[in-house]
């Protein structure tokens, strides 16, 4: 499903310094894998979930989905690969304020071209699967911690992404939080095939995954 | 749509900001359209006729200053080739304590001829907003200028005192934005007995018999015949008649924009700085409020958003939101513009005039910069990586 080759990403430090961060990343996840990716800080693992997710340009190196080369398509091509085939879930939620939950959810849909009347009916599905159904018309910081990721998940799946990546999804959330998230990616894996990658620290994270990679200094080892 | 959707949430500060900088447009373009307005108005004035006074430096006033213009200078003017008709007319400064030399825009008292129709091919009739124009009959009657009127609260139906003369008030004039908002008109008749009782060397001039009273005219307009160049005639009857004062309209025209240099100069300066204020001030506020929201344009593109997509969504905000800002601006301005209007009116002055083409003028500068700047931002923007954008939002 997922394919990295020989992924690297080099930064321009202060006085236009490198400072490389990933070197030759290979990676492969199956559809229907829960691969989790630890590592300390600064070890370079959102970096490599930006770059599998093409919300960055790697140095070098390819990016494949399925039978595609997508890390070098043009930008049209890339906005359109992230809308309808990848769904992000962030450590800070990163909902529009301005946006109520549904409208948040529905943003998803917004750039794919999907039927909004119909992209509506599932939003609100999946509102009331996660618990906050009630909430859908409250704007991002009229809800708690929990209920933003809530319903930033419902946003990343609306589409039926073959591919999820979650950075830190549960960091800001309690562990009651952190476990409806938890099983919910879980069971986007179960019930829909997808894949998807996990950055967390959390070990019950990392325990419920089918495979762990850990990454040191910009390396899988 | 609903009112929500039409103003995006979150850019009430920037429809201020924007209001503001359009406010400051929109007020220096009054002003200048005040300007512009009172020096169109004399050009075309004395563009529309040739005005003629007699010979000297006589005791007249306004436009006309010279000599007595005669009864019979004025039947031998009319006999002219080329000439349609002549107006006698008195003109006095209201107030003989002013200079005349001291102010442009003093007040006057007018006498016309009524027996005869306006020369004036621009204004073949003062246009009245309410009650009548003089009538030949008439006496002791006026017909007021706007700011003259408004200056002293007056109305049809009042009574207004000229040279310490009661006046009936029968028509107020519809604002010109130029001389005549300032003139009382009045019957050559009642004017010229004004001209005697406040001139005791014409009194002796008078009461010696040389003179009649269809004699005291301080000037007189004179119209041209269709087809006849007004600068040949004027030239015609100066060299015709003797003993003139002859203004050609073509050189009166260039004299007075020569005099109003200064005037239009500031109306340059004006209309540049509002420009400036107002361009800048929008440009700046629709950039930033655009830039600020760097992290959600990095989110959407992280759902999908290919450039064109977030260009026009964000050239659509702009829109909005300079619509918004231009309109509140236009209506601060046009606010302040009436209260100030409304004070300085008291002493019959009017700063500002809000001219229909000023008004579409600031909304399509607001509405055109807002479009432009939010291009820009968005432009700056999409380079960006969806994760560059998002980080620096944060």
């Amino acid at each position: 499903m997922l394919r990295a080759a020989g992924l690297s990403k080099t930064y321009a430090g202060p006085q236009g310094v490198p400072v490389p961060v990933l070197h030759g990343i290979e990676l492969e996840v199956k559809s229907g894998e829960f691969v989790a990716v630890v590592g300390a800080s600064g070890s370079g693992k959102s970096t490599l979930l930006n770059l599998l997710g093409l919300l960055e340009p790697a140095s070098a190196g390819e990016v494949w989905l399925g039978e595609e080369r997508v890390s070098h398509l043009g930008r049209r091509a890339q906005a359109r690969v992230r809308g309808a085939s990848i769904g992000y879930v962030f450590q800070s939620f990163l909902l529009l304020s301005g946006l109520t939950a549904l409208d948040n959810v529905l943003l998803a849909a917004r750039y794919v071209g999907r039927d909004r009347a119909l992209a509506q009916r599932q939003a609100l599905a999946l509102l009331e699967r996660m618990g906050v159904a009630h909430r859908k018309d409250h704007y991002p910081p009229q809800l708690s911690g929990g209920e933003q990721q809530r319903v930033a998940y419902c946003r990343a799946v609306l589409n039926r992404p073959p591919l999820v990546l979650a950075d830190e999804p549960t960091g800001n959330l309690d562990d009651e939080h952190a476990r409806v998230i938890l099983a919910e990616l879980r069971a986007s894996t179960a019930e829909r095939g997808a894949a998807v990658v996990l950055v967390t620290h959390r070990p019950e994270a990392q325990a419920g995954a089918d495979r762990v990679l850990r990454l040191r200094d910009g390396r899988l080892v | 749509m609903k009112l929500r959707e039409f103003l995006p949430r979150g850019y009430v500060f920037t429809v201020v900001g924007i209001a503001v900088g359009v406010a400051g447009l929109v007020s220096l373009g009054a002003m200048a359209e005040r300007i512009t307005r009172f020096i169109e108005g004399g050009d075309r004035f004395v563009l529309g006729q040739i005005s003629v006074a007699g010979e000297g430096m006589g005791m007249g006033a306004g436009f006309t200053a010279g000599g007595l213009l005669s009864a019979a200078k004025i039947r031998e003017i009319a006999a002219v080739p080329g000439v349609s008709g002549v107006q006698a007319q008195v003109m006095l400064p209201l107030n003989t304590s002013t200079s005349n030399f001291m102010t442009l825009t003093q007040e006057l008292v007018m006498g016309m001829d009524l027996s005869v129709p306006i020369p004036n091919r621009n204004y073949r009739e003062l246009p009245v907003a309410s009650g009548r124009p003089l009538r030949t009959d008439d006496r002791r009657s006026a017909v007021l200028g706007a700011e003259f009127a408004a200056s002293r609260h007056l109305r049809t139906g009042a009574t207004v005192s000229l040279g310490g003369q009661d006046f009936a008030v029968v028509g107020i004039l519809e604002k010109t934005f130029t001389a005549p908002d300032r003139f009382a008109l009045v019957p050559i008749e009642d004017a010229r007995e004004l001209w005697l009782r406040r001139d005791p060397l014409l009194v002796q001039v008078f009461g010696a018999g040389s003179l009649r009273r269809g004699d005291l005219n301080t000037g007189a307009a004179v119209g041209w015949s269709d087809g006849e160049d007004p600068d040949a005639v004027a030239r015609r009857i100066q060299s015709t008649v003797t003993g003139l004062n002859v203004t050609i309209p073509g050189e009166l025209s260039r004299l007075l924009r020569q005099s109003t240099a200064f005037f239009s100069a500031l109306l340059l300066g004006i209309g540049a700085l509002g420009l400036l204020i107002g361009g800048l001030s929008l440009a700046n506020t629709v950039t930033a409020a655009v830039f600020e929201r760097i992290r959600d344009f990095g989110i959407k593109r992280a759902l999908g958003a290919t450039d064109m997509a977030l260009l026009r969504e964000v050239l659509g905000e702009g829109l909005r939101v300079s619509l918004w800002g231009g309109a509140a601006g236009v209506l601060l301005a046009w606010s302040i513009g009436t209260a100030v209007d409304a004070r300085v009116l008291r002493d019959g002055q009017q700063l500002f005039l809000f001219s229909p083409r000023l008004l579409t003028f600031a909304l399509v500068f607001s509405l055109a910069l807002g479009a432009l700047a939010a291009g820009y931002a968005t432009l700056r923007i999409v380079r960006l990586s969806p994760a560059e954008a998002i980080r620096r939002g944060s």
